[in-house]
């Protein structure tokens, strides 16, 4: 909502500064936007005389013009209007100005004369529309005065953010009334009442409502024999500065007053409606028939569905209600009647209307937030008014005015003591009358000070409640004068719970772990999951969006893999080849019959490329070359699971353990589930190339994603302390060689179970496959470590167990020492 | 030349031997030389017996004590051969220390999570707890019961996400839903309030889905927190009590706070809060458009129409409720010039928080 100050101060004064204004404006509900300086934009554009006017030597429509503008040297000016003589005065652009347009104004050559500047219409100096020729000024206007301050053009307009709530200040005198409430000073609202003639209104328009809970007024009047014409200037730059673009002197008016009231006005023309079966001109207001068609005032050709709220004739369709006009009743050249219309439209219908036909207008906009029903009458007269001034029109007396339901009065009871505890204030009642009686409501002061009863103007739909008053008593009196106090509540007690506790622990050993927290969409291409190969459990459904911004992202994520892998494709094409992301995020799922889907949070883990970049620490290695040395090994499986081990240990986790699983996005042989005390918990591996294809990644790529629900469950919180050993440990070697089926932790679970009380830990230390070993077969050599609680063992009390152990566990697994 | 006189020379030439041995190992042979089984000094003292009982003594003493003295010159010329070669060798093992130093590198967090965990902790500080809920939500729950009229524009399928509903059978033809992502973290105001009695204060931060496209100022998917305090005495004063301690907290003790009034369906009276420009101190840039205040924060007292929706008596309670965007406070607290960055997962981004 734009106002202009300059129209503004005719209606009240307004005595500080634009900046002061703006402050006492946003501090009181109104947000100023921006603000606008009209005719500092026309800095250089003065007023001229022609002094002489030849033809271009070159050019047969330029003219070389001699101008005066009120300095030492008169300026050649080459010009290509044709509505001028010699001794016109135009308002004239001199070197160095700029057009409201953008266009510079400098020293130009053409077809050989230098001119010193521009001869101006109004179109070029955002005065309407007129571009046909010069715009010649009257006779008196004084040569070298500043065009701007000659046509007193200089305004403020600033640009509003009205709140739904307040559809009263969509108007001038909305906005009138609400500065002179929080500015304290008071204001006049116009109004008019035309002179009326000739035949009654009553005789020449029928007016029925169909829907009369989609219409609950509807006015008209009848003006006669109107002129169409341009309107008069002071209208044009009021309008203008709203915004809105000058057409003719009825539908000017009928803009200026929807500006000027908050009233919506249309003007048809009288002779396009069509009859009734008695001939009188009639007018129906209905619901849209299925099928029906209606071209708008915008020469668009629109569908109409019964959703629709249209005025129609006998014949059809004549205008979207609150929406836009159509053209078949369209005020013309030609026009000589006019019915004018003023109405009051429900607001979900004009929305319906106004949404589906993505034709948003100033009359739609206002009829969406609502527009006082009481405000007809008084928009019609002040139009009629306007136009039997403007437009020479013949006011028919009365005017139809059709009212279903008749507008009741309320009022609201408010509560002093309410208000203060509200708000934490102690106002005395005098201040909340005075705020209330400026905003223009009724008051009545009863129960001693404690009580008011406050009658609401049909122009307040907004307040309905208390509460919507002590909302006014706050804003106008001012947010910033309540105390700054906190809240002095005993029974709180704040704090992060045990499973949020646990998750900003797990985020920070995955930062720990060197790896970097990331976002990534939750929506996510449906094709991901076969992208991935992954199969939905039986039953389960992805959560499908109805309306998506894209294909792309129509589904939300079951895994955070699709994400993550993208983001690794993000940065290698980039060029970044070492990626380390986790994120900690929500995946969905759903099945048939559910409402609201699964909800689960997941942690997930990548790496790709190596740990980091070249460094000089990195041990050469002459077989593979400098390049390849330099860069240290590539991350691999057992990059992630060195992860997940220190996540493991740090949730106090210990009965876990890795299980080869056939894991179809990730390499065979190189994918593993987590299992926790015999539940899988997720998954870890190195991404199988065919996927990493899938989503344009470079291998190695390791991921791995566990529930954080599962993870949190398992967590130990308090391990109580052990004894640090006092006394020292004696520890042997030892290389079995088997099966290459045979797992690592199969072993080390026989040696740890065959290795007695004093076995203290088993470590691997070694796998080694080659020279000496048996196809199919691996050496792995642990290191065993035996310990005693109170002595120190020798060699001879631990051998021999130790080599029985050794045996009962190669006998069982079918191994054999290594010597 | 007597036994005596033998010692005496045998020691001052070892003396001078051991003073003029350069390296552990000469030093050995010259101990070796003298000391040694077959030394010198050891076979004069092993022919000790075949002296007369009138000399043995004698040279017996100074035997030893020549003995002694080659010893503790053994040891000195040791000790300082060993001091010259230690700062040889850790004069040897100098480094530039210049070069890059070797760790492994932490990760970073989220500048998102990190600016969502800084205001959680004010707010934990002030006694809140923190909550949390569904990002698929109910109409009812997302708009409905936050006191937004049927027909409020942000229900639109323009500007909200919405789901397919599994559950009722003739939606699933037409494709109209009840179901849809959450377009603020509000809901999980009306499901604590209808799970738990006041007093109430909970911080509630979270995803959230807005049908944007993704533009330098946008994103479809962005972070709020949510605060809600609902308890007897609740007032005005306290809502601008608590967001003035938050900004501070939150943007420096130097700033200031302002709240101008506006309108949101679930608060009334409500509130946008301003907090003071950082970069032009509130005298107006162009960081700040030229108003000299940053636009953070959305609040207000809690409408009585949503304590309706959860049973609340509103002439025993009141409470007041806030918002703010999570992306934004990191917009203008680190000057982020394209949201986007936020989540594209780029290491060179993420890698500066
Ligand atoms: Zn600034």
């Amino acid at each position: 909502m734009r106002i202009s100050l300059k129209w503004m101060k005719t209606l009240l004064d307004i005595d500080m500064s634009i900046d002061e204004l703006k402050d006492r404006l946003d501090l009181t509900g109104t947000a100023v936007e921006t603000v606008i300086t009209i005719g500092e934009a026309l800095d250089g554009v003065v007023v001229g005389q022609i002094v002489a006017k030849e033809s271009h030597p070159d050019a047969d429509k330029l003219w070389v013009t001699t101008v005066d503008v009120g300095s030492d040297a008169l300026l050649t000016i080459v010009c290509g209007a044709q509505n001028f003589e010699t001794g016109d005065k135009v308002p004239v652009a001199t070197v160095g100005s700029t057009l409201p347009n953008g266009m510079e104004i400098k020293k130009a050559k053409l077809r050989g004369v230098v001119s010193m500047g521009m001869n101006c219409s109004a179109a070029e100096l955002g005065m309407g529309s007129d571009q046909s020729g010069l715009l010649i000024l009257p006779p008196d206007a004084p040569v070298g005065v500043p065009f701007a301050e000659y046509k007193d053009l200089t305004d403020t307009v600033l640009e509003l953010e009205i709140t739904p709530n307040r559809p009263d200040c969509l108007s001038v005198v909305g906005m009138a009334r609400e500065m002179a409430a929080v500015l304290g000073t008071t204001f006049e609202i116009p109004s008019g009442f035309p002179d009326e003639t000739g035949e009654p209104i009553a005789d020449s328009l029928r007016v029925d409502i169909l829907d009369p809970e989609l219409c609950s007024r509807y006015t008209a009047r009848l003006i006669r024999n109107v002129k169409i014409g341009p309107s008069p200037d002071w209208l044009v730059e009021r309008i203008v500065a709203l915004g809105q673009r000058p057409v003719n002197n009825v539908v000017d008016i009928t803009n200026y007053v929807m500006f000027e009231l908050g009233q919506p006005l249309h003007a048809f023309d009288a002779a396009t409606l069509g009859r009734d079966s008695e001939g009188v001109s009639h007018i129906i207001v209905r619901r849209a028939g299925a099928g029906e068609r209606l071209t708008t005032l915008d020469g668009q050709d629109r569908p109409l569905d019964p959703g629709m709220l249209i005025i129609a004739d006998p014949n059809g369709p004549v205008g979207l209600a609150g929406v836009m006009g159509g053209e078949n009743t369209e005020v013309s050249e030609e026009t000589v009647d006019i019915i004018l219309e003023a109405a009051s439209f429900d607001q979900v219908v004009t929305s319906h209307t106004s949404r589906s036909l993505a034709l948003i207008s100033e009359a739609s906009m206002r009829f969406e937030r609502g527009v006082d029903p009481m405000g007809c009458i008084a928009a019609q007269n002040r139009a009629a008014q306007l136009m039997a001034e403007y437009c020479g029109g013949l006011v028919a007396p009365g005017l139809v005015d059709v009212c279903p339901e008749p507008i009741q009065d309320r009022s609201l009871e408010l509560r002093r003591s309410r208000v203060n505890r509200m708000l934490g204030t102690q106002l005395p009642a005098q201040d909340i009358e005075t705020v209330l009686r400026a905003l223009g409501l009724g008051v009545e002061v009863h129960d001693g000070d404690d009580s008011f009863s406050v009658d609401i103007p049909s122009f307040r739909p907004d307040l309905t409640r208390e509460i919507d008053l002590i909302e006014e008593v706050l804003r106008v009196w001012g947010m910033d004068r309540v105390p700054s106090t906190l809240p002095g509540g005993r029974e709180r007690i704040g704090g992060l719970d045990s499973g949020q506790r646990w998750r900003e622990r797990i985020a920070a050993t995955m930062r720990a772990a060197g790896l970097n927290e990331t976002i990534t969409y939750a929506f996510v291409d449906p094709g991901d999951l076969g992208r991935l190969s992954w199969e939905l459990d039986d039953g389960e459904l992805l959560v499908e969006l109805l309306n998506p911004m894209s294909e792309e992202q129509a589904v939300l994520r079951r895994t955070l893999a699709p994400g993550l892998l993208r983001a690794v494709s993000y940065n290698q094409r980039r060029g970044v080849e070492n990626v380390h992301l986790y994120e900690l995020g929500r995946v969905f799922s759903t099945s048939e019959g559910r409402k609201l889907p699964r909800e689960r949070d997941v942690v997930a883990g990548l790496l790709a490329g190596r740990w980091h970049a070249p460094t000089w620490h990195d041990p050469r290695s002459k077989d593979k070359g400098v390049d390849a040395a330099l860069r240290g090994p590539q991350l691999n499986f057992f990059d992630g699971k060195g992860i997940v081990e220190i996540l493991l240990e740090d949730l106090g986790i210990s009965r876990w353990s890795t299980r080869s699983a056939d894991v179809p996005w990730l390499q065979p042989g190189r994918a593993a589930e987590i299992v926790v005390r015999g539940q899988s918990v997720g998954w870890l591996g190195e991404v199988h190339p065919r996927v990493l294809e899938q989503f344009e990644a470079q291998a190695p790529v390791v991921m791995f994603e566990l529930q954080l629900a599962a993870l949190i469950k398992a967590a130990v919180a308090i391990r109580p302390s052990t004894d640090v050993p006092r006394f020292p440990a004696i520890s042997f070697d030892v290389a079995l060689v088997v099966d290459e089926a045979v797992t690592a932790e199969s072993v080390e679970q026989s040696l740890s179970k065959a290795g007695g009380k004093l076995l203290e830990s088993v470590r691997l230390f070694d796998v080694y496959r080659g020279a000496g070993i048996p196809e199919g077969k691996k050496s792995l050599a642990f290191a065993l470590s035996y310990r005693a609680e109170d002595r120190t063992l020798t060699d001879e009390e631990v051998r021999p167990a130790h080599d029985r152990a050794i045996r009962k566990v190669s006998a069982s697994l079918g191994a054999e020492l290594r010597s | 030349m007597s036994t005596i006189d033998e010692l005496n020379d045998m020691r001052t030439k070892a003396l001078t031997e051991i003073a003029a041995a350069g390296d552990g190992a000469s030093l050995e042979t010259v101990r070796v030389a003298y000391l040694g089984k077959k030394g010198e000094l050891t076979a004069i003292l092993r022919g000790l017996g075949s002296l007369s009982a009138q000399e043995r003594p004698i040279v017996g003493k100074t035997s030893n004590e020549v003995r002694q003295e080659l010893e503790a010159a053994l040891d000195g010329r040791r000790r300082d051969l060993e001091h010259v070669e230690l700062e040889a060798k850790v004069s040897a093992d100098a480094v530039d220390v210049t070069l890059p130093g070797r760790g492994r590198v932490p990760g970073r967090e989220h500048l998102i999570e990190m600016i969502t965990r800084q205001v959680v902790e004010v707010f934990i500080g002030l006694g809140y707890r923190i909550v949390e809920g569904p990002q698929v939500e109910l109409d009812y729950y997302n708009f409905t019961a936050l006191n937004h009229p049927p027909a409020h524009p942000a229900r639109a399928a323009t500007d909200t996400f919405y789901v397919r509903d599994l559950e009722a059978g003739d939606a699933r033809t037409t494709g109209e839903s009840d179901v849809l992502l959450r377009t603020h973290t509000s809901p999980v105001q009306v499901r604590v309030m209808e799970n738990e009695e006041p007093p109430i204060y909970v911080l509630a931060p979270g995803k959230v889905f807005r049908r944007d496209i993704a533009d330098p100022s946008h994103l479809p998917q962005f972070t709020q927190v949510e605060g809600l305090v609902v308890d007897e005495g609740i007032t005005f004063g306290d809502l601008k009590g608590t967001l003035d301690y938050f900004c501070k907290e939150m943007f420096g003790h130097d700033r200031k706070t302002r709240f101008r009034p506006h309108f949101f369906p679930f608060t009334e009276p409500s509130a946008e809060v301003d907090v003071s420009c950082g970069i032009c101190g509130g005298d107006g840039c162009r960081f700040c458009k030229y108003t000299g205040w940053l636009e953070i924060l959305g609040c207000g007292m809690v409408d009585p129409n949503v304590f309706g929706y959860v049973d609340i008596d509103t002439e025993r309670f009141s409470g007041f409720a806030f918002g703010m965007g999570v992306e934004r406070i990191a917009a203008l607290k680190y000057n982020i010039p394209d949201l986007r960055m936020l989540v594209e997962g780029d290491m060179r981004f993420l890698r500066q928080f």
